[in-house]
């Protein structure tokens, strides 16, 4: 059993400065998964602040994770403009969905508004509780603030939204206006009651090259995420972890434009080489890329060798590097494949 | 009067460019000038989609793009569809279909592009839409008489949905042919499973149903 220098804490604080290591971290995004190793239905990993906080923790504890804690999916926005979604209670649900876009229709589209009442609306309340008990924790306090282009999806339906894009595009700019003045809203109220230098600031984003061009992009995801990475950068927020979900290489030379504050954490899915985001980034830490489908569905071993080639492809980055999957864990997956990610970075990544 | 491999041009060019004038106008043309529907719809509208969804393989194109190729596809069937059951090559009636993504899943944008390859492909096809539970799933299938019953997952969570129907529906619905798809299913895991068919994408999805249909 090879023994660790520093304690999970102290990895995490290092990596954030950029000091030195004993060992690649591991970082997991895993909000199901969490709530079923707890033995807590699915759903209350999303829909109950503190339920969502012990369980992560005690995940983390368990598997010996460096973080991250966290509230937030990528299927987000709908529900906070009046949309209606549905927790994962039922059989073979992992993750909230949308019932019902709240924009049918283009006149609901071009009527759409920041609602007034901006931290009693969809998800914000559970989000907000979630913020606060991280903050008593002296965690730190994360928040959702994109994309703004998943959340057009969220809000006016996939199909819709595409559609739009290709006929409609002043009313998808129209849209994701909105949209970028709701989560910057909601930022604000966030870096008033927390402080900037405590918040880590997320992001989701689905706009992969299996659905979208890099122009488009570059016409409809670009231009939003800069405002809102600019804008909290100059308020201060010190870490900025994104996660580009999926095919994306085409997006890279976007994303690398983007300001991630003080640290920016990138993380990337199989589909994006860690060699290629470490060109792309090399200030920000970057995290990746195992394939959450083998750890589901696959052996120990099978996980084990996928972790062992990752940290060695991301060890040598410069910006730091922490392995992680390269999606969420499956809500599902057999805890003993989980297990299988920090003894690799024990065994395949020390400094 | 225009020539029928004018008229074919036109319909496909109007699919890719997701052009739903040209291709109402084209269709009507088709009609005009007396052309086999079913013709007009193979060789024409869906020869237009095909090469988008080939381009949309080799990454020149992307899902915007066939959304709206898509349109003008269903605004050519629109008018030549009708036509095809009184056709002499009565090509149509290729069988019912229902599809829908299982239960817990609601990625449907490539499920949608399945329904429409089947529909051109002369299949009546009844769309429960995303998240259908597996009882859902057989009443229709009941109901409509489905030749063939396909089921869409794009996760992993939701595959399992997939694996846990089939043996209830091949109990339940002795008539009806199942194909299984979406990004985490291969042919092994249909085999396994025991599916029919499996399609790793819209085109062949089509392909495999007229085979499962057929044989
Ligand atoms: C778009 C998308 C979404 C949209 C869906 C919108 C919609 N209306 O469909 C939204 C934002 C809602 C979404 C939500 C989520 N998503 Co999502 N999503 C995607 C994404 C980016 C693209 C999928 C897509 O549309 N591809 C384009 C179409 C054309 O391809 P396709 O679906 O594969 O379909 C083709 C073939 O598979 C085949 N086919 C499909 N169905 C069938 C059926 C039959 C019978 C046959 C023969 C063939 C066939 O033909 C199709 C056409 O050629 C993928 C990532 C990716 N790159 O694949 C993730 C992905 C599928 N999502 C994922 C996840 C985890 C989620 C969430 C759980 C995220 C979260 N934590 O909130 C939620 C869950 C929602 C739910 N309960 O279902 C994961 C699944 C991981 C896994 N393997 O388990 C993926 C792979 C992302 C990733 N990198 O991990 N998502």
């Amino acid at each position: 059993m090879l023994c660790d220098q520093l304690s999970s804490r102290e990895r995490w604080d290092a990596l954030i400065r950029g000091d030195s290591l004993d060992r690649v971290p591991c970082l997991q995004f895993m909000l199901g998964h969490t709530a079923v190793v707890n033995g807590k239905p699915i759903a209350k990993a999303y829909d109950d602040a503190a339920t969502s906080l012990s369980c992560q923790r005690n995940a983390m504890e368990l598997y010996g994770h460096d973080g991250l804690v966290m509230h937030g999916w990528a299927n987000s926005g709908g529900a906070e403009f009046g949309g209606e979604i549905e927790f994962p209670y039922r059989k073979y649900t992992g993750a909230p969905m949308m019932k019902r876009n709240p924009v049918q229709s283009e006149a609901d589209a071009w009527a759409l508004k920041v609602p007034e009442d901006f931290l009693s609306v969809g998800t914000i309340p559970v989000a907000l509780e979630f913020s606060r008990l991280q903050n008593e924790l002296g965690m730190p306090v994360t928040i959702q603030v994109g994309s703004p282009l998943t959340w057009a999806g969220s809000v006016c339906g996939e199909e819709r939204l595409m559609l739009w894009i290709m006929k409609k595009p002043e009313l998808v700019h129209h849209v994701l206006g909105i949209i970028t003045d709701f989560i910057l809203k909601k930022a604000e109220y966030w870096v008033k009651t927390f402080g900037a230098e405590r918040l880590m600031a997320f992001d989701l984003c689905i706009e992969t090259n299996k659905l979208y061009s890099p122009k488009q992009f570059e016409t409809f995801a670009f231009p939003y995420l800069r405002e809102i990475h600019d804008q909290l950068t100059a308020a201060g927020v010190a870490i900025f972890l994104t996660h580009i979900c999926g095919e994306q290489n085409k997006n890279l030379p976007f994303w690398s434009q983007l300001s991630y504050g003080k640290r920016g954490m990138i993380s990337v899915g199989k589909e994006v080489a860690l060699s290629a985001a470490s060109a792309a980034f090399p200030d920000c830490v970057i995290m990746g890329n195992v394939d959450p489908v083998i750890v589901q569905e696959g052996s120990p071993e099978d996980v084990l060798a996928l972790c062992k080639a990752s940290i060695e492809e991301g060890k040598v980055h410069p910006g730091g590097y922490a392995l992680m999957t390269g999606c969420e864990v499956p809500p599902q997956a057999p805890p003993v494949n989980v297990g299988q990610m920090v003894p690799a970075c024990r065994e395949f990544g020390r400094y | 009067m225009l020539d029928e491999a004018t008229i074919l041009e036109r319909l496909s060019r109007a699919v890719m460019d997701g052009d739903e004038d040209a291709a109402t106008q084209a269709a009507n043309d088709a009609v005009g000038a007396g052309m086999d529907p079913q013709r007009a719809i193979m060789e024409g509208l869906a020869a237009g989609m095909a090469e988008m969804g080939r381009l949309y393989e080799e990454g020149e194109c992307y899902v915007p793009e066939l959304m709206v190729s898509s349109e003008a596809l269903y605004a050519g069937l629109a008018i030549l569809r009708p036509l095809v059951v009184q056709s002499a090559s009565g090509a149509i009636d290729r069988g019912v279909a229902v599809i829908g993504a299982v239960q817990g899943d609601i990625h449907d944008i490539g499920k949608n592009l399945v329904k429409m390859m089947l529909e051109v492909s002369g299949l009546a096809v009844h769309d429960l839409g995303r998240d259908v539970e597996m009882d859902a799933f057989i009443d229709e299938c009941m109901k409509v008489k489905a030749d063939l019953l396909c089921l869409s997952a794009l996760m992993t969570t939701t595959i399992i949905a997939i694996k846990d129907y089939l043996p209830v529906f091949k109990a339940k619905l002795p008539g009806t042919k199942i194909m299984i798809g979406g990004a985490p299913l291969n042919q092994r895991l249909a085999d396994e499973w025991g599916a029919d068919g499996y399609g790793e994408n819209a085109m062949e999805a089509a392909r495999v149903a007229i085979r499962l249909l057929e044989g």
